[in-house]
């Protein structure tokens, strides 16, 4: 399907980039003429970029991501960006054709998998020396870089910062006598309580949502996913084993005591938050995106954030907080042959890893993936309490969340893992043996 | 008509659908079953698996799940689609004040996409929040699983798909009634058991073909549901409630295992080919004999 | 032949003038009801709140117009009514002409050999029963080979492609329930290919064309999956994408669907009444079967 020629033109470029900026050196406030590794834009020359996204009606349904692209005009009035998007898996097939097709819109979101694929085939544009060359690679955690590092070349930017926890409602806790949970028996405890009183603990659902157990997947982290992952993809390690296998368990236990309301085969995204924010549950498992409608609701003064339970028979240190790389933008390297649409995407490049995008992300309650000093607005209050919580001193941040690091095939058969035993459909062993068989498939 | 079917005039006839119709679907249907012997997660090249695919689904408990309710959807459908959209069409016929906006309002669920049908559904069928157990609630009666259960799902997707079919059946029935020399659709006006025995002696075989339109099209319909399954409990719990387009689906683009999603649609299409088309043929043979 | 069509309309009066049956009627109105429900439903919750679709469908507060004031204002709708009508109208007359060439050909005119057209048949028949998710990829290539990819024509071929089995098996049906006298008369008189088809049969087939016509359309304005991937510029999207614009990434608006479906369904539903009172009502047609 590709030919061998053509991606070691494109390695070739990119590495002779590589190799320029390190001779000439880099200029500290990055605008790079100097080193002549990446073109510059002479300001009267138009460019138009074509910029696909994962939502429909970017206006409307990733303000933030349109407010970024208002920001980025005004900062380079030559260049004009055509922000357009669809529903998520509608995206994701536009740009598995588009990749296949060579018909790559410039930049896009991407999933991770798949940018690794495009990757492979030299389809997108190495952003490290562009990061490099304005210093901005520092900027991001040393983790999220190697995260999207391979082959040699770093293949895109976050697209946003993911940070999963457990919100809960303080009013549901103390009108019923109980602390915030700290361990798992501390939840057990207080999903026995509220079930007495029938009230839904944890809120969540898996029609057409059926990735929506983040909090799960990041207790995954905490029976020592990272230190088995590599096994598991090579096939050393089983996933039916024992540390998994408490973990799964305990899920089960979950349920047994009535920890999750009775119809969430049917329960959609927005019937887990709704249920959440109308002070139907007790808890919902989610993450800081959700600070918005949080906020918007009337139980946004009741409303804490947790990063997830400690497990007193878990693997190493208990304090983890899922806070990883959300899916990358990615650019296309057939777009960049242009000098000027590549000047033009390093732009933004560079202004996406800067501190005036993380403040267009912060100021509608979305995290950033840089360590900018950013002004949080007053009006965000939910928000704030989120980011307290999920960065409070003394919790750590794994590699990346679970799922993200399989193939997507074993990743959906963990979502079903934990549906199916959350739902009653599996045991915990069926449940395990399930992914397995996946990983098994995906040799 | 002999002397006006020169082979010339055939070709001329014939050519242009064929020609669209074989660029545009045949050979796509081609295309994929090549992909489905191969092992092809739709960005490297893919490798060459031989029936591997098929294997793996023929021993996959939830591609049989799927079979069985996609069987379930196709019997209810035999059994109370097709009929019922028949005694509609026959009410039809009779002056009745407003008719015309009548049958508008019939055939209204069958222009809605199939994604809004299941979106209008699932806030009626829902167990918890929708409208149906809420009424039965208020009356003190049992409140089934509707959907999102492990039993009654297949049935209440049935239900929608019939009620979103029945329009368009009827309409197609209410045309051929229409093609109908009056004498006989007097006879179609049921007036009392006899009317009946009339209408299934007289009407229906004079209007055999559109039965047999009728039955093929939701015969192939059934094997192609999907957005109202995916709306209403997205497959699940756990894929217990996939039809086999929807389970086909997941494993093509959830799963991103192209080669075994094909492999799968092929599966689809066969076995709706091989039912519509043996019921064609059996229908026309009938009929000749 | 005139005289045969003048004693059938007098036949049918005869018959019309029968007084209405009030049970068949009341049975009528309730089954239309039932049917109706669900619509009127969604024109309920399109007055709502999104938050109160969710957590209190059934109550009366909070009713506005909000939701389309919102719709209106953020989706294109008369240029995504405009796309799709340009591209249903030409896929669906390109469609039905073709077929009917087809289905005349397969039904009328005689094969060398049998084989040859029961094989056609069958070839075309088979179509129907083709999910149209395993031609996306396949099309998409195409599309790209073709140099039409993200143009009108991306979709009117296709969907003109999709139509053939139906439309086939729908006019195939109708030229066999009726004996082909009449034609038979018109080529004694001396008619060509040309005239059989368009001056004497096709004038008879109109409650069928209407029908074919109606139902593509309405195929073509609802279909989603080639109207989503087929087509990058959005100044060429399809009504149908315009429901679909109101899912976020995770959060849906269900209000805001609501309103545009209710958008998107009320012109077809007119369409439809229009179409139907025109074609299929006080035809003579009946005439022809003895």
């Amino acid at each position: 399907m590709t030919h061998p020629a053509r991606v070691m033109r494109v390695g070739a470029l990119t590495t002779a980039f590589a190799v320029l900026v390190a001779l000439a050196g880099c200029s500290s406030n990055g605008s790079g003429p100097s080193s002549g590794s990446i073109p510059t834009l002479d300001p009267k020359t138009k460019v138009t970029l074509t910029f696909d996204i994962q939502t429909a009606d970017p206006k409307t349904n990733s303000p933030q991501v349109y407010a970024a692209v208002k920001e980025f005009e005004k900062e380079n009035p030559n260049i004009t960006v055509k922000l357009t998007g669809e529903p998520t898996d509608t995206h994701t097939q536009k740009m598995q054709l588009a990749g296949q097709t060579d018909t790559l819109p410039d930049m896009f979101w991407i999933l991770d998998s798949d940018a690794r694929q495009l990757n492979k085939a030299g389809k997108l544009v190495n952003v490290k020396p562009i990061l490099d060359a304005a210093n901005l690679t520092s900027r991001y955690p040393a983790t999220t870089v190697k995260g999207f590092t391979d082959d040699g070349k770093t293949y895109g930017q976050p697209s946003s910062q993911l940070v999963t926890g457990i919100w809960f409602n303080k009013k549901i806790l103390a009108d019923n006598g109980l602390k915030v949970p700290v361990t798992f028996d501390d939840l057990l405890n207080v999903v026995k309580v509220l079930h007495a009183k029938g009230i839904t603990t944890i809120s969540n659902g898996s029609n057409q949502a059926s990735f929506a157990c983040w909090s799960f997947l990041r207790d995954l982290s905490n029976f020592g996913w990272d230190q088995k992952v590599k096994g598991l993809l090579a096939g050393t390690t089983k996933y039916n084993n024992p540390d998994f296998k408490k973990l799964y368990e305990h899920i089960d236990e979950l349920r047994k005591a009535g920890a999750f309301a009775d119809n969430v085969a049917t329960t959609t995204y927005d019937q887990i938050v709704s249920r959440f924010t109308s002070g139907q549950a007790a808890m919902v498992d989610g993450g800081l995106w959700m600070a918005a409608p949080i906020q918007a609701s009337s139980i946004a003064p009741d409303a804490g954030f947790w990063i997830g339970p400690e497990f007193s028979d878990g693997v190493g240190d208990q304090k983890v907080s899922m806070s990883v790389p959300a899916a990358p933008w990615a650019y296309s390297a057939k777009s960049a042959k242009d000098p000027n649409k590549y000047a033009a995407i390093a732009k933004w490049v560079e202004f996406w890893a800067g501190q005036a995008a993380a403040q267009t992300q912060v100021d509608g309650a979305l995290p950033p993936s840089t360590t900018w000093d950013v002004k949080i607005p007053e009006s965000q209050s939910v928000f704030k309490t989120g980011l307290a919580a999920a960065f409070a001193p003394g919790t750590h941040a794994p590699a990346n969340q679970p799922d993200l690091m399989v193939p997507t095939a074993v990743g959906t058969a963990m979502y079903d893992s934990i549906y199916g035993v959350i739902e009653g459909q599996f045991t915990p062993n069926e449940a395990m043996d399930h992914v397995q068989q996946a990983l098994d498939q995906a040799q | 008509m002999t002397w006006l079917s020169s082979r010339w005039k055939i070709a001329v006839m014939v050519v242009p659908a064929l020609l669209l119709f074989s660029v545009f679907i045949a050979y796509p249907v081609v295309y994929s079953l090549v992909f489905s012997f191969t092992r092809f997660n739709g960005f490297e090249s893919p490798a060459f698996n031989g029936g591997a695919n098929y294997a793996t689904l023929f021993a996959d408990k939830f591609f049989w799940r799927s079979l069985g309710n996609t069987a379930i959807i196709f019997v209810v459908t035999l059994v109370v689609l097709i009929p019922l959209a028949f005694g509609l069409a026959l009410l039809m016929q009779r002056r009745i004040p407003a008719a015309g906006a009548l049958r508008s309002l019939v055939f209204a669920p069958a222009i809605i996409a199939p994604i809004l049908s299941g979106l209008i559904w699932i806030f009626i069928l829902d167990p918890h929040v929708g409208l149906l157990n809420r009424i039965l609630g208020q009356l003190g009666l049992p409140e089934p699983e509707w959907i999102g259960g492990n039993t009654l799902t297949p049935f209440s997707v049935s239900w929608v798909y019939v009620w979103s079919q029945l329009g368009f059946a009827m309409t197609i029935f209410y045309a051929g009634l229409q093609l109908l020399p009056a004498e006989v659709l007097e006879a179609s006006e049921i007036d009392g058991a006899n009317g009946i025995k009339r209408v299934w002696y007289v009407v229906v075989p004079m209007i055999r073909e559109t039965f047999i339109i009728i039955t093929v099209l939701m015969i192939t319909g059934v094997f192609k549901v999907f957005e109202i399954v995916l709306v209403l409990t997205g497959g699940g719990p756990v894929h217990a409630s996939e039809t086999l387009v929807s389970y086909t689906y997941f494993i093509t683009f959830s799963s991103q295992r192209y080669g075994l999603g094909m492999a799968g649609a092929v599966i689809v299409t066969v076995l709706g080919m091989i039912v519509g088309l043996a019921y064609l043929i059996v229908a026309r043979r009938r009929q000749v004999a | 032949m005139t005289a045969a069509i003048t004693r059938a309309r007098s036949t049918r009066a005869r018959g019309r003038s029968q007084a209405y049956a009030i049970p068949s009627s009341i049975g009528g109105y309730v089954v239309t009801l039932l049917i109706a429900i669900p619509l009127l439903w969604i024109a309920f919750l399109s007055l709502k709140r999104s938050a109160d679709i969710l957590a209190d469908p059934l109550s009366l507060s909070g009713l506005s117009l909000n939701n389309y004031i919102k719709v209106l204002g953020s989706l294109p709708l008369a240029q995504m009514y405009f796309n799709t009508i340009v591209i249903a109208l030409v896929a669906v007359v390109v469609g039905a002409a073709v077929s009917y060439m087809l289905a005349f050909a397969l039904t009328r005119m005689v094969f060398g050999r049998r084989r040859v057209r029961s094989a056609m048949t069958y070839y075309v028949l088979a179509g129907i029963s083709i999910p149209v998710f395993i031609l996306l990829f396949p099309v998409y290539r195409i599309d790209i080979a073709l140099g039409i990819f993200g143009t009108y024509l991306a979709l009117i071929l296709p969907y003109t492609a999709l139509t053939i089995p139906f439309t086939t098996l729908v006019f195939m049906g109708y030229l066999n329930d009726f004996p082909a006298e009449l034609e038979e008369a018109a080529v004694i008189d001396g008619a060509g290919l040309w005239t059989v088809c368009v001056r004497v049969v096709l004038p008879l087939m109109r409650p069928v064309i209407a029908t074919v016509f109606v139902l593509n359309t309405v195929f073509i304005f609802n279909e989603y999956a080639f109207a989503s991937v087929l087509i990058n510029d959005p100044n060429l999207y399809t009504i149908s994408l315009a429901v679909s614009s109101l899912k976020g990434e995770y959060a849906i608006d269900y209000g805001g669907m609501m309103a545009a479906a209710t958008l998107v369904l009320l012109p077809q539903l007119i369409l439809y009444t229009i179409f139907q009172r025109q074609v299929i009502g006080g035809l003579t047609v009946g005439a022809v079967k003895g």
